[in-house]
């Protein structure tokens, strides 16, 4: 349990913050709304349902994390956006493709909605198109994907921030400076077993030493692609929400936890870490938790 | 190591050691016939492109690359190994004319590269789904039986230097430290 000596810049979206010292916040848990094929709205409002339930019992704030696949799935995702979550209640998008990365932006301009939009993400692969489009259309808040193909250690992964590593003409930060974003969140980019997994947890203080930004990542993928797990179903899923308490433990702020049909396990886990934490800090470095803290709202 | 080729592990099956065919999948529920050396699937065009790379020329029986099912969004990595295989990499190591988000190739040095494109003829199946046709396609490669392209190639994978020597192994990392209590500060400061 740690303390920084860096100023923890704590980042705002719609009243939810994230950042800051541990013990300090909650930690904010993105939860993954994937959709196979067509969108099942049905399905997906039940688990957000829960999910915001879960969160307002917890104190842990829940962020919606949307796929987007399919250009043709855009406007209705984005509508089912603001028939299903609260008035002004954040929400991150989340798309591989540069092309409907872009479309997405107009559309949630057009909306009015890019106040409540996290961005996920700018990697290195971003493109000239996309950058035009974040110039033009800016979210609230980004998520910076902190992956350096070349060099997967805590250092190679603020190589990609401070300079791009020779990959992109600059460092991401100074990329999402230039387009004009903000706030910054970074994400330490998880990979597989066997390709340096651990890197992404020890990333996070040096990351937020470093920047003093909020910083977490989505360490659930790698229990994901721990195949040995396949026929273990029941610990597969202990592990896959477990895995997220090495988030705080290691002084993050956020977990990106995978489908949000998994916030029964995690957010009860992650409420019980920051708890934990919490009076460690409190004691040793005087954090007292904000009010909507769990361990204000669990513990009396 | 559990099998004698594929050094660079994953997620694929062995069938037949000396078989000429290998088989990548992409986003599809198909297992080729018993008959080909290897397949698996592929998801991202950077890392998951170098093991399929490395992996193939561990073992020289391996002459086609056969890559099927519907390519990933986005990651776009079935249409990046081919960019691979057809163009190679640039100086900055970007697979030259790969439509994928971050096609890099940085852990493999450029003679395994060349390696891997002088093994293997890459037959591009993406956006075939139908498994009959796809068995048909493999059987047509098993029946030409090639040559053995030599003796096998390990890549070593390339590991990046570590920048710092430290003595205090109590640290967490060489850019910060921390104090019994659990205090961060930067090194040195």
């Amino acid at each position: 349990m740690f303390s920084f000596t860096k100023k923890q810049e704590i980042l705002d979206i719609s009243g939810i913050q994230i950042g800051g010292q541990p013990g300090l916040h909650p930690t904010v848990l993105f939860g993954g709304v994937f959709f196979k094929g067509k969108p099942d709205f049905d399905q997906a409002e039940t688990h957000i349902q829960k999910m915001l339930s879960l969160s307002k019992k917890t104190g842990n704030p829940a962020i919606p994390d949307f796929f987007i696949r399919k250009e043709e799935y855009i406007e209705d995702i984005i509508h089912f956006i603001t028939q299903v979550l609260p008035s002004n209640h954040p929400f991150s998008i989340d798309i591989t493709d540069p092309a409907i990365k872009i479309k997405t932006l107009e559309h949630l301009h057009v909306k009015n909605l890019l106040p409540r939009t996290i961005y996920n993400s700018i990697h290195i692969g971003i493109t000239d198109e996309e950058r035009q489009a974040l110039k033009q259309h800016t979210p609230e808040m980004v998520i910076i994907v902190a992956f350096n193909p070349k060099d997967t250690s805590p250092d190679g992964k603020i190589e990609v921030l401070e300079n791009g590593a020779h990959l992109t003409n600059s460092g991401l930060l100074d990329i999402a400076h230039k387009l004009n974003i903000k706030k910054t969140l970074v994400d330490t980019a998880a990979l597989a077993p066997g390709e340096n997994s651990g890197a992404s947890i020890a990333a996070i203080p040096v990351i937020k030493e470093e920047y003093g930004l909020p910083t977490g990542c989505a360490i659930h993928n790698v229990v994901e692609k721990s195949l040995w797990l396949n026929d273990m179903d029941a610990a597969r899923k202990t592990v896959d929400a477990g895995s997220n308490i090495n988030i705080p433990l290691f002084g993050g702020d956020f977990a990106i936890f995978g489908p949000v049909e998994n916030a029964d396990l995690v957010f009860p886990l992650i409420a019980w870490q920051d708890i934990l934490i919490s009076e460690y800090t409190e004691n040793y470095f005087g954090i007292s938790p904000t009010e909507t803290h769990p361990r204000r709202k669990l513990f009396k | 190591m559990e099998h004698e080729y594929y050094p660079w592990g994953g997620d694929f099956t062995v069938c037949s050691q000396r078989a000429c065919v290998a088989v990548v999948l992409l986003q599809i529920e198909y297992t080729p016939p018993s008959r080909v050396a290897i397949y698996g699937p592929l998801k991202t065009e950077n890392i998951g492109i170098e093991k399929i790379a490395a992996n193939v020329i561990s073992n020289p029986h391996i002459r086609y690359l056969i890559v099927c099912g519907d390519d990933i969004r986005g990651h776009r990595s079935g249409s990046s190994l081919v960019a691979l295989h057809k163009n190679g990499i640039d100086e900055q190591h970007k697979i030259i004319d790969a439509p994928g988000a971050i096609p890099y190739i940085e852990n493999l040095k450029h003679e395994a590269i060349e390696r891997f494109r002088e093994q293997v003829e890459v037959v591009d199946m993406i956006g075939v789904t139908d498994k009959t046709k796809i068995t048909t396609v493999i059987d047509s490669y098993i029946r030409k039986s090639p040559p053995s392209f030599g003796e096998p190639y390990i890549a070593i994978r390339i590991k990046p230097v570590a920048r710092i020597q430290l003595d205090d192994k109590r640290a967490l990392h060489s850019k910060i430290v921390m104090d019994y209590l659990g205090k961060v500060k930067r090194r040195g400061q």
